[in-house]
């Protein structure tokens, strides 16, 4: 078993450099397919983080009557924040809000014309964070019928047409990835087909003398292996050198994405060696398998 | 019906390999050559063990034309046998029903007592094992040097390097290649290819060895020169059947002839011709 072990694995380093030709051209190939699986997948994690960026800014925003008590208030805030769908409630006083306003005012280079007012015309507020932002009108009706809120603020239409438009996005984007993969896949194992197919005779030679089908299997199995993690290791290495002056460049835009760079560069460090190893290992036992079954 | 009138002779071989306590490398009467003893006229039984028989084989192919007719044929071991016929008569459908490259439609074809078409997938290279195949074009692997090309037919089979090194270092010998063991086929002459593709074919010192048209690339005097070298292989004890369009050779040799016509048996005689005498 451990002789035969060796025997594949030393046949399929010997098969690899002496069809350096069609091999190189074999790693050149799945190096490029992996780049490419690996660029869609970070474009995706961020776009997935894009996405889920803009529904966190979706909330429900209930304007409060004028002079209630503390206690009936902090008991909605206690009540709301006990609710599954809320992540978080805030409490806008009206001084916080006429505050806000000022800086907006002042951020577009508008006078602050508040000053004139002899008394401050902005409501207290409470802003409620949703966990998904399907879940606003459940949560604006019960706000709605609570005596301390004066209005809801009916953002109904905008998210419903948010909600639209991320679903359509969420499922363009995994159907794009699903294509980009099958793209890969089939190229990939095409181009291990054609180097296959460049040593049919030594494949023959082998059934003609003799030799079992694990013999003529395996080495190429561990070949296409052989041809996976080298593309993926250079692929690594392509994204290792590129992470650098692209992170700096985009480092304005990840820092206000709730984006994950740990578990993103281990996701696409786990996919390219897998898909790499699993691309020509499954590519090799197909095209060699053209071969045996006779 | 064949001339030859094997027929008979046939069935009862195949009774006795068929019958729970035969022995398969028992002697058998093969009845072979009939041809000679109805030429001299004296009753001949050949004693000698079949290594290859082949009873009412018929193969067709899909496209419903039939390769092979109604084949009879044994070949005792020790044997040379020259295939002969033109193209499309059938002699590479013959071989390829030996190596088990293909399974005929109809009859048996045994080598070395197994029945191919009861032969388990898994058990076909062990039959290959017992065999050497020669072919025209030497199918010698271009990135491999001599020796290794030879080293390779028991490297793939699993032989232990121990053994492999003597084994090739002999058939290197016995086919005079030894000075040229270190160069690669391109570097060779089409004689030496063609030794090269023997030394392989004769290092898992096979049973038989099956040649189709070894000297169909070389010219005459090469021709000769691979003949002297299977005769001597056939000296040594090993089966040689051998596919060919070369008249001069066979009729040179004058051993045993089988000829096919449009897949069907119409000659098969000891010390013939190309062409049938008279």
């Amino acid at each position: 078993m451990l002789s035969f072990l060796f025997f594949s694995i030393s046949r399929a380093w010997q098969g690899f450099w002496r069809n350096a030709a069609m091999s190189l051209a074999a790693t050149a190939t799945m190096t490029l397919m992996l780049l490419l699986l690996a660029g869609f997948w970070i474009i995706q994690a961020g776009f997935l983080a894009s996405l889920t960026y803009v529904e966190d800014k979706v909330g429900v925003v209930a304007d409060l009557h004028d002079n209630i008590k503390d206690a009936d208030r902090l008991d909605v805030m206690a009540r709301l924040s006990a609710m599954p769908e809320v992540r978080s409630v805030e409490y806008i006083s009206k001084d916080e809000a006429l505050q806000r306003y000022r800086e907006e005012r002042a951020a577009q280079g508008q006078d602050d014309l508040t000053s004139f007012l002899p008394t401050n015309p902005l409501p207290a507020s409470l802003e409620v964070k949703l966990r998904k932002p399907e879940d606003y009108r459940t949560v604006a009706g019960l706000l709605e019928i609570e005596p301390v809120v004066a209005k809801v603020q009916n953002i109904e239409d905008t998210t419903d047409r948010l909600v639209q438009i991320t679903t359509f996005l969420r499922t363009f984007g995994v159907l794009l990835l699903a294509v980009i993969g099958a793209i890969v896949l089939f190229i990939v194992i095409n181009t291990i087909r054609l180097a296959v197919l460049g040593r049919a005779e030594e494949i023959e030679v082998m059934r003609l003398v003799g030799a079992s089908d694990a013999f003529i299997r395996w080495p190429f199995v561990f070949e296409g292996a052989l041809v996976g993690l080298l593309g993926a290791a250079i692929s690594l290495g392509v994204l290792v050198g590129a992470a650098e002056p692209l992170s700096r460049f985009m480092v304005g835009f990840f820092q206000i994405l709730p984006i994950n760079v740990g578990s993103i560069s281990r996701d696409v460090t786990l996919l390219v060696v897998g898909a790499g190893t699993g691309l020509g290992v499954v590519g090799a036992w197909v095209s060699v398998r053209t071969y045996l079954i006779r | 019906m064949l001339p030859t009138g094997t027929g008979a002779s046939l069935s009862t071989i195949l009774t006795a390999l068929r019958s729970p306590d035969a022995r398969l490398d028992a002697p058998v009467d093969t009845g072979h050559p009939a041809g000679l003893s109805a030429a001299n006229g004296y009753g001949f039984v050949d004693t000698r063990r079949p290594v290859l028989v082949l009873n009412d084989v018929t193969k067709t192919y899909p496209n419903g034309r039939d390769a092979l007719k109604d084949v009879d044929l044994v070949v005792p071991e020790g044997d040379f046998v020259f295939l002969v016929g033109a193209s499309g008569a059938g002699k590479s459908t013959l071989m390829k029903l030996l190596i088990r490259d293909e399974l005929a439609t109809q009859g048996t074809v045994i080598l070395d007592g197994d029945d191919m078409a009861r032969l388990p997938r898994r058990k076909v290279p062990m039959v290959r094992r017992k065999i050497g195949i020669v072919f025209q074009d030497f199918k010698l692997l271009p990135t491999k040097t001599v020796r290794e090309n030879i080293a390779f037919a028991l490297e793939v089979t699993g032989t232990s390097r121990r053994r492999i090194r003597p084994a090739v270092e002999r058939a290197l010998a016995l086919v005079g290649l030894t000075a040229q063991a270190e160069q690669y086929p391109k570097q060779l002459s089409g004689g030496e290819q063609q030794r090269t593709a023997i030394a392989r074919a004769l290092v898992h010192d096979p049973k038989i060895v099956i040649a189709d048209e070894p000297t169909g690339n070389l010219d005459p005097l090469i021709s000769w020169e691979i003949l002297q070298l299977l005769l001597r292989i056939n000296e040594l004890g090993v089966t040689v059947l051998m596919a060919t369009h070369d008249a001069d050779i066979v009729t040179a040799l004058r051993k045993r002839v089988v000829a096919l016509e449009e897949g069907r048996v119409i000659r098969d005689e000891i010390g013939g011709g190309y062409h049938r005498a008279g």
